[in-house]
């Protein structure tokens, strides 16, 4: 498995608790890549504002196509197929639904390395339904060669995206808005491995297991619970294909209780990898909630009043563990 | 430039490509896409044993020319084309073809076949794939071209107008696109339901060179692969070709019933008979 140490030689890491932007860190780690390796290109459907440093380093390796999703992932294949390295930028949404059939047969089919860099994953948008990917993770970890990682920290996009470079398959790195996320770790002490997960929080009493934005609702959650003497563990399961089975099946031995929490459909995501995980391997927590978008479209607002809406931000987390430990 | 004898051994080489195309449709117990593999048998012979620099010993070659099937239903009639330039065995794909675990199928799949440069099959995909080609090859300063053969069919898809618009928008010079415009779909004539026309000045609108011709006129195609603009230049080049769906066999021309179909014994023998009193003609011209 492909390993990145957080703040290899990206220039702009930035500290615990800081905030930062994962759509800033893309670009920059871009053009770190696009230095390194000259065979790195950029494809996007009109996302120039956020690849302008990209561009403005190698104009030769980047293409916009304008609003064109299909034609800009089958670009992609076919500079995979000359030997190329493509990172398509976009928002998760249209990357994985307008192209998604050229994502399967062009990318996936020929098991071609194209990066796919994917923003306003879950309801972070403010947008509405139309422009909320609830449904990303459901359709691409089922996608055949394709592997998937939802990141909370923004220094983490950059970490995964040099990992990506060794990583031989097709990669689908998803994150929240990509603007003021909060630092969740030290970038000196973390280091990121496709198919490893991060355990963020040490705790006895239950695991809280979450990807992207909600990892960091989870570690409030936790900080909360540990205020009324519930000890809860908060695991940072970024990488969702391949998921990493050892730390989970450690979890609900060493905690029994299992709360999934991400900012996607219940059904489909993580919560269900989880599940299946579980039932193959003939293991049964004492207990076991998902906590994420229910089958609903959802309203507008900002991504915090969205997920208190629907009970998953960290005051619905609270309630879950509460009601869960009895 | 194709003198008279070229072009005479290339349309011999079309009639050979037809009679494999009946052969392996008697011989395959399911549908064969006929209508579509036809209507493209002069282009897909002109390209690989005239127009395109490639070579079956050296199937990896860098400055080798680039072919995507976009029409991938037509995957019968490249295997034959290739076959009949040495790519494969023609013999190994009338054996195998469409059974589980052979690399010749309905639809091409570059993972199992080698010798392909992309795997395609749904439609409208194999434009924006050469057009990812084109691009990688351009920036690498390489002199090779990108073919693609496309159908009028797939043209309704938006991902090829989506691929045209940023061909013509980038100048890509290297590439070479040709619609087998046979005005039929899958179920209807083109015109029926759908117009394409006019089909060669939409090409143009999207900043295309556009050549028209016909399709199954073989010194008129050699004459438009020799006469191609040069690959640095700043458009890229869509070969409109007018042809008949089904061309060869009198029952097949035109006919929906025969975009894909099963050949049995019967048919075959009327089928072969109009190929060989073609092909005599054809001779009889020559001598």
């Amino acid at each position: 498995m492909s390993t990145a140490v957080m703040n290899s030689p990206a220039k702009n890491v930035v500290k615990l608790g800081d905030k930062a932007a994962g759509r800033g860190v893309m670009d920059q780690v871009l053009v770190d890549l696009g230095t390194e390796n000259e065979d790195v290109w950029t494809v996007c459907a009109d996302m120039s504002t956020y690849l302008g440093s990209f561009r403005k380093a190698f104009p030769d390796r980047y293409i916009d196509v304008g609003i064109a999703e299909q034609t800009s992932v089958g670009i992609a294949a076919g500079l995979a197929l000359e030997g190329a390295i493509p990172f398509v930028a976009g928002m998760a949404p249209f990357i994985s639904m307008r192209s998604l059939e050229q994502v399967r047969s062009d990318v996936c089919y020929q098991d071609l390395p194209v990066k796919f860099v994917a923003w306003y994953g879950g309801l972070t948008t403010g947008g509405g339904s139309t422009h909320n990917a609830m449904e990303d993770i459901a359709l691409m970890k089922q996608l055949v060669n394709m592997d998937v990682v939802s990141v909370g920290d923004p220094n983490m996009v950059g970490a995964l995206m040099r990992a990506s470079m060794d990583h031989p398959h097709p990669l689908y790195i998803r994150f929240g808005v990509g603007k003021g996320d909060p630092c969740l770790y030290d970038p000196e002490t973390i280091s990121v491995e496709i198919g490893k997960g991060i355990l963020a929080r040490e705790g006895s009493d239950a695991t809280i297991l979450a990807h992207g934005d909600l990892v960091f609702e989870a570690l409030r959650a936790a900080e909360a619970l540990a205020e009324t003497g519930v000890n809860a563990r908060v695991v940072d399961m970024y990488s969702i294909k391949p998921l990493d089975k050892e730390l989970l099946l450690r979890c609900v031995e060493e905690t029994g209780h299992i709360v999934v929490v991400e900012d996607h459909l219940t059904f489909g995501g993580l919560a269900s990898s989880i599940a299946d995980a579980l039932m193959d391997e003939r293991v049964m927590p004492r207990s076991f909630r998902r906590l994420g978008v229910p089958q609903i479209y959802s309203g507008f607002g900002s991504p915090q009043v969205n997920w208190a809406q629907y009970g998953y931000d960290r005051g619905g987390i609270v309630a879950a563990v509460i009601e869960m430990l009895g | 430039m194709a003198d008279r004898e070229q072009v005479r051994h290339l349309e011999g080489m079309a009639v050979e490509m037809r009679r494999n195309l009946l052969r392996l449709a008697l011989s395959f117990d399911g549908p064969v896409h006929l209508g579509g593999d036809m209507s493209m048998t002069e282009l897909l012979i002109a390209l690989y044993h005239y127009g395109m620099n490639v070579d079956p010993a050296d199937i990896r070659a860098a400055e080798r020319d680039r072919f995507i099937l976009s029409k991938g239903h037509g995957a019968v009639g490249m295997y034959i084309a290739m076959a009949l330039r040495g790519f494969y065995e023609f013999d190994d794909i009338l054996a195998t073809y469409g059974q589980f675990g052979s690399a010749y199928g309905m639809h091409p799949c570059r993972t199992q076949l080698p010798a392909l440069e992309s795997s395609t099959g749904s439609l409208g995909h194999g434009l924006p794939i050469a057009v990812g080609l084109a691009f990688a090859a351009r920036q690498r300063k390489q002199t090779h071209r990108v073919f693609t053969l496309i159908g009028d069919g797939e043209s309704c898809e938006g991902s090829i107008w989506e691929a045209a618009n940023t061909a013509g928008s980038y100048g890509l010079g290297n590439l070479v696109g040709v619609v087998d415009f046979n005005k039929q779909l899958m179920t209807n004539l083109n015109g029926n339901t759908m117009n394409l026309e006019p089909f060669a000045d939409k090409w143009r609108a999207f900043r295309w060179n556009t050549i028209e011709v016909d399709g199954h006129d073989m010194a008129a195609i050699c004459d438009v692969l020799d006469n191609l603009p040069p690959a640095d230049g700043n458009r890229p080049t869509m070969i409109v070709a007018h042809t008949i769906k089904g061309k060869g066999v009198s029952f097949m021309e035109r006919s929906i019933a025969w975009h894909a179909n099963n050949l049995n014994q019967e048919f075959f023998d009327i089928a072969m008979a109009e190929i060989d009193a073609a092909a005599a003609k054809l001779e009889g011209a020559v001598a």
